[in-house]
């Protein structure tokens, strides 16, 4: 065991820090059993559903610190893992030290740690997110291979590296990108859907407190269909629904209404595109009367076998 | 080893390495150390909550978000009770009795002069679906031809493989007419479990990825679309990586340079560069408008004009008899075949007639020189029923050299591919993927790109 924790402790643990699961989505389960097995959690889900939330949660939940590392194209291991302090290696050489051997040079005396490093070489145990994996190249995920299967390094000059205290490690990935077959393999698996209508209720409620809970339930169910019916290029995310909830509760509504829907949509939807889609397929007042059907946790599955 | 306990493999990991292996017979790649993964995982959690079991297995050896269907089915099945397997493998073994008996009644049914006709297993069943009038048709055929004449003499047994190619012939329009071109397979596996698997799944209708876009109706649109505009976007993205070349010159690389002058006392003498990377690769589609094909090119230029908004630079061809040149034709919300017709009708042409690769990769080349380099990925579409079809494979040759790669997506399940001669002569000179389904376009871009 490498939490001193069971399950039961470690979802009120989550509870206690405000992070809302539901047994369905999962999320609670894969997270713990991704730190008890010691393996790297892979975290898939389209933008905005909370997948980088996760890292920061688990940070809460074991006190380690937080390391990110946000990946992007081309993003290689000199800005990822370490690189040398070349200034300094100039200045070395050019002190005219007689003997100068290379491996005076290449010291840890003249390494500077990236984000992936900086976890292995710490002396506490942290949390690693490596963010948008799907944006680096398949080199890049080869590479961090040694380091999700072994909690280790080679550095060309200095030998291996290993893990003073192993990291929890949390990938997200958008899907942008097929992942290669190892980085899935070394990975603990958990994909992650927009919350339910009933969940994202708990959400706001947590998160606004102000909130009264008709307008939660409405913008919930308002949100969960422009999700649903609308193909839009980009659904609204549980961070927009909070802005959206908190706009209208400064605005002094208690429930939603068409003038005040087109009023605050650009909150939700932000491209151009959607909001000709929505309009064109929708319109206001339909998204109220569909969200009125909505039955309160119409996406919740109870799970019971047949 | 001490003792028999080394080798005693517990009950728990006999059903986990049996319950892999069925997850990998449905399509799911599992490993050793996953397995293991599972083991630990269970070992933790315990086994008394089905549902924590279910998703202590889901996250270890399910690594990808197509899979967990196929996962959710194995579960469900392979963790059924005792009577409901008994009774799924008393289901198995019934539809097994039934089609050997089948499959022995047309082999008294279709014979020559009182020999076995040497047809293929799939054309017997096909046989075996007919209604019964139409069954009689052959074997009224068949007598026919077995105490026919020629020249005043009875045929004798050199006239069977022309009877069984009349008779192919007969069978491969009635699998058409039948279920256009899904096989009629066997019972499948024996297995009560996985056949119970693969009976559900192929129920799912969630799984458009993996059904034949000729049969995706008017109402499940919306959702393709969303999902194509999905994948357009994975690749845009992928399309948009830059590939190194090492033998071109990048930026300054300060740890090599370093290393290089030391002997020099740290004055940078030598320089080292980093690989530059070169450019994305230009597209040209060329999309067959046949018939037959015009379903599938539908699909497939959705999800290149949901490219071309992230990739500028696609050419897009329509090929019939003739060349027709679409790019900047399109105009939004209009169908691919709304824009073939109004290209046509500013060229004076007709849509129909045959279908000539040939004549369209002549014009490609005189025509627009320019679309053709070391840079472009030619992207075909086509079934590969084509005239001239020796002079097509020789200029699809000729473009292969001059282009970064040719890819075929053709529209004919590869397991017909080798007994079409029109697709045998294609294949040395490209790279040629069966895609009639999204589920196949995905796997060709995700190996390509």
């Amino acid at each position: 065991m490498t939490n001193q924790m069971t399950l039961d402790q470690f979802e009120n643990k989550l509870e206690e820090i405000g992070y809302i699961t539901e047994r369905d989505d999962r999320i609670a389960l894969t997270a713990y059993l991704a730190t008890e097995l010691g393996k790297p959690l892979l975290v898939s889900g389209p933008a905005g559903v909370g997948k980088t939330e996760i890292a920061k949660v688990l940070s809460e939940v074991f006190g380690a610190p937080l390391i990110r590392l946000q990946c992007y194209e081309g993003l290689d291991e000199t800005k990822a893992l370490y690189e040398w302090n070349y200034q300094r290696q100039l200045l070395k050489i050019q002190m005219g030290r007689e003997h100068l051997q290379e491996e005076d040079l290449f010291s840890t005396d003249y390494l500077l740690p990236r984000p992936l490093l900086q976890a292995l070489l710490s002396n506490e145990r942290t949390v690693l997110l490596i963010d948008e994996i799907d944006k680096t190249d398949s080199e890049f995920e080869a590479f961090l291979f040694e380091l999700l299967g072994e909690f280790q390094v080679t550095i060309p000059e200095m030998g291996t590296v290993k893990a003073k205290e192993r990291p929890i490690v949390v990938l997200t990935s958008n899907g942008e990108r097929e992942l290669s077959d190892g980085l899935k393999r070394r990975c603990v698996f958990l994909h992650v859907e927009p919350p339910s209508v009933n969940k994202e209720v708990r959400i706001l409620r947590a998160k606004v407190p102000d909130l009264p809970e008709r307008l939660a339930l409405e913008v919930a169910r308002a949100v969960n269909v422009l999700r649903e019916r609308l193909s839009l290029n980009k659904i609204p995310s549980v961070s927009e629904t909070m802005d959206w909830a908190k706009s209208l509760l400064v605005m002094g509504k208690t429930g939603l209404d068409p003038a005040w829907v087109d009023a605050t949509l650009t909150l939700l939807l932000k491209s151009q595109d959607d909001v000709e889609l929505f309009y064109r397929e929708m319109g206001a007042e339909r998204l109220l009367f569909e969200s009125s059907k909505v039955a309160q946790g119409e996406r919740h599955v109870h799970g019971q076998q047949q | 080893m001490d003792s028999n306990n080394d080798y005693r493999v517990s009950e728990l990991d006999r059903h986990l390495v049996e319950f892999a292996q069925l997850l990998r017979t449905v399509g799911l790649k599992v490993s050793p150390s996953e397995i293991s993964d599972a083991t630990q995982g269970i070992s933790m959690i315990g086994l008394v909550d089905r549902d924590k079991v279910e998703g202590v297995l889901q996250a270890t050896l399910v690594k990808d978000i197509q899979h967990i269907a196929a996962f959710k089915e194995a579960f469900r099945s392979y963790f059924a009770t005792l009577e409901q397997k008994e009774a799924w493998q008393k289901d198995v073994a019934q539809k097994a009795t039934q089609w050997n008996e089948q499959m022995e009644s047309t082999r008294q049914d279709l014979r020559f002069q009182e020999n076995e006709l040497d047809i293929s297993e799939e054309q017997r069943a096909v046989y075996a679906s007919l209604p019964e009038k139409d069954k009689q048709r052959l074997r009224d055929f068949l007598e026919k031809s077995s105490k026919g004449t020629r020249g005043g003499a009875p045929v004798d047994h050199s006239y069977q493989p022309m009877v069984e190619r009349v008779l192919r012939g007969s069978l491969e329009y009635w699998r058409k007419r039948l279920n256009e071109d899904e096989p009629i397979l066997a019972p499948g596996s024996m297995d009560g479990v996985l056949s119970e698997v693969q009976r559900a799944l192929r129920e799912r209708e969630v799984e458009v990825l993996s059904r034949d876009l000729k049969k995706i109706s008017p109402e499940e649109w919306p959702e393709v679309v969303r999902l194509i505009r999905r994948l357009s976007q994975r690749l845009a993205s992928q399309v948009t990586r830059r590939y190194r070349q090492a033998r071109r010159r990048g930026g300054l690389d300060m740890r090599a340079t370093l290393r290089r002058n030391l002997r020099y006392g740290g004055v940078l003498v030598e320089r080292s560069y980093r690989s530059r990377r070169k450019g994305r690769p230009r597209i040209v589609l060329l999309c067959d408008i046949s018939g037959s094909m015009l379903k599938y090119t539908e699909f497939i230029w959705q999800f290149v004009y949901g490219l071309s908004t992230v990739v500028s630079g696609i050419k897009t061809f329509a090929f019939g008899e003739e060349l027709i040149p679409l790019s900047g034709k399109f105009r939004k919300g209009q169908t691919f075949e709304a824009m073939v017709k109004d290209a046509l009708l500013l060229t004076g042409k007709e849509w129909g007639g045959g279908t000539n690769l040939a004549k369209s990769l002549e014009s490609l080349q005189s025509k627009f020189p320019d679309a053709l380099s070391k840079q472009t990925l030619l992207l075909i579409v086509s079934d590969a029923q084509t005239l001239e079809v020796e002079r097509a494979a020789a200029l699809l040759g000729g473009v292969s050299r001059h282009v970064r790669q040719v890819l075929w997506l053709n529209t004919l399940p590869e397991r017909r591919w080798l007994e079409t001669p029109h697709v045998k002569v294609f294949l040395p000179f490209c790279q040629m993927y069966e895609c009639y389904t999204l589920g196949h376009l995905t796997q060709i871009l995700n190996k390509q790109f």
